[in-house]
């Protein structure tokens, strides 16, 4: 026992520096891999805070390009109406009709917080639970994609960006519906990564990439990007290529979330099939 | 400088570091993804006199107030760990001995340029490497962000420089 005092004094500083590493990567994998809610919330009423004081000031700097993205917003809307498409706040418009059925419903949200420079972005926004906001839910931009919401509080929602190693899209190009994932591998924050393209898909520059509607998180024909460079490669199964995103992650201000309204139909239909 | 005078300095440094970090450094990136990382800049000044199980306490401590804010809680503070552990060893291997440390705590100005280049550009990048390595957490990405470790690097150590030259003038 006297031998165990004299190497733990003897040996403290390594010991302390195991102990709070193991204490510290505990807590990152632990909870890192989706930012559990239990620790988010006690962070995010300290950090929230200073954060939204933060982001009020920052935002006058930008009121110019806000504007500018919701006069276009408005004006790409107004020649939508009759699709009763859009809505504002956590208050929706739409028409109810016999014969279109409204699937999707929009709810805005400023972002309070967002990142673009590490390899796994994040964005807070002032939509949460009381809003009508849940797990899994898409967020978007104008017609363009940003994320995915993976953790509701009552009054914030936490969305992982495009900009993560764990988010994949599913897409597809625009002109002839071969579906490709997208994904994101890391430095600039305006290239993505498309893999799995199969070899018969004629490929060109600036050919468009759109959302394929298969995941229930994003409707059809939301936006990805454009392609910026491919490579054609001669032993491989797949084509790769790299992706222009259509929205600029780092100049938003505004997002919004969709609601699938048909979603919880679609789930059961699978769960009745898994049942049996 | 009495015990308690550096107490609340390095006390305030600690504040004003973090603030920085979190409210305007962190928004910064040249390049689309090289971040300098200037909170670390506390654990360099650390004097010499504070005990390891300190040392590594204050790292930590570090770390955390980084990664709350950021919401990447142990991410940082495993990062800040390995810097504190390896600071009193770099600390030896680049002094001749114990009497060539002149002054409270490292210093541009008491040390010399070489000194302190070896010593913030060797804990810098133990630093990063940890930080940024964690973060990826797939080799398959190695080059890419090696190159980020070493240019993120090379950006905190001229932040870190600029305020030595800032804060701690040379006497003439």
């Amino acid at each position: 026992m006297r031998n165990l005092f004299v190497f733990i004094r003897k040996n403290y500083f390594i010991l302390l520096f195991l102990v709070l590493e193991a204490l510290s990567l505990g807590l990152f994998f632990n909870f890192n891999e989706f930012q559990n809610t239990a620790v988010y919330d006690i962070t995010s009423t300290f950090t929230g805070g200073i954060n939204r004081t933060f982001r009020n000031i920052s935002e006058y700097l930008t009121l110019k390009s806000t504007n500018q993205t919701l006069v276009e917003e408005l004006a790409k809307l107004h020649s939508q109406l009759p699709k009763a498409y859009y809505s504002s706040d956590a208050h929706s418009f739409y028409r109810n009709d016999t014969i279109y059925q409204l699937q999707y419903r929009y709810i805005s949200a400023k972002v309070i917080s967002n990142t673009t420079n590490r390899r796994n972005n994040f964005l807070m926004i002032s939509k949460g639970s009381l809003q009508g906001v849940r797990n899994h839910m898409g967020v978007i931009i104008g017609n363009r994609i940003v994320g995915q919401v993976v953790s509701v509080s009552p009054h914030f929602s936490w969305i992982i960006s495009m900009l993560n190693k764990d988010s994949k899209v599913s897409g597809k190009f625009k002109k002839n519906n071969q579906l490709v994932n997208v994904e994101w591998s890391g430095g600039s924050y305006r290239y993505g990564s498309i893999r799995e393209i199969p070899k018969h898909v004629d490929m060109k520059k600036g050919d468009t990439i759109i959302t394929s509607g298969n995941s229930d998180i994003f409707p059809e024909g939301v936006l990805v990007g454009t392609i910026s460079e491919f490579t054609v490669a001669p032993d491989e199964n797949f084509n790769y290529g790299t992706i222009l995103f259509s929205t600029d992650f780092n100049s938003l201000g505004y997002v919004e979330i969709v609601l699938d309204l048909m979603r919880k139909e679609k789930e059961d239909l699978k769960a009745t099939f898994k049942s049996e | 400088m009495t015990t308690s005078r550096v107490i609340v300095n390095n006390f305030l440094r600690f504040f004003v570091l973090i603030a920085l970090q979190v409210l305007v450094l962190n928004n910064i990136y040249l390049g689309g993804f090289i971040n300098p990382y200037l909170y670390i800049y506390f654990i360099l000044l650390i004097p010499y006199e504070v005990p390891g199980a300190l040392l590594l306490i204050l790292a930590f401590i570090t770390g955390a107030g980084v990664d709350i804010f950021t919401n990447t809680l142990g991410l940082h503070s495993s990062a800040c760990l390995a810097m504190g552990y390896a600071r009193p060893h770099i600390i030896r291997m680049i002094s001749s001995g114990p009497d060539s440390l002149i002054g409270d705590s490292p210093s541009l100005k008491n040390q010399g340029l070489k000194w302190f280049l070896y010593y913030s550009l060797s804990l810098i990048l133990i630093h990063h490497f940890v930080l940024f390595f964690l973060e990826a957490f797939r080799f398959t990405e190695f080059f890419t962000t090696f190159l980020r470790v070493v240019m993120s690097s090379v950006f905190t150590l001229l932040l870190v420089l600029i305020c030595e030259y800032l804060f701690y003038p040379k006497e003439k």
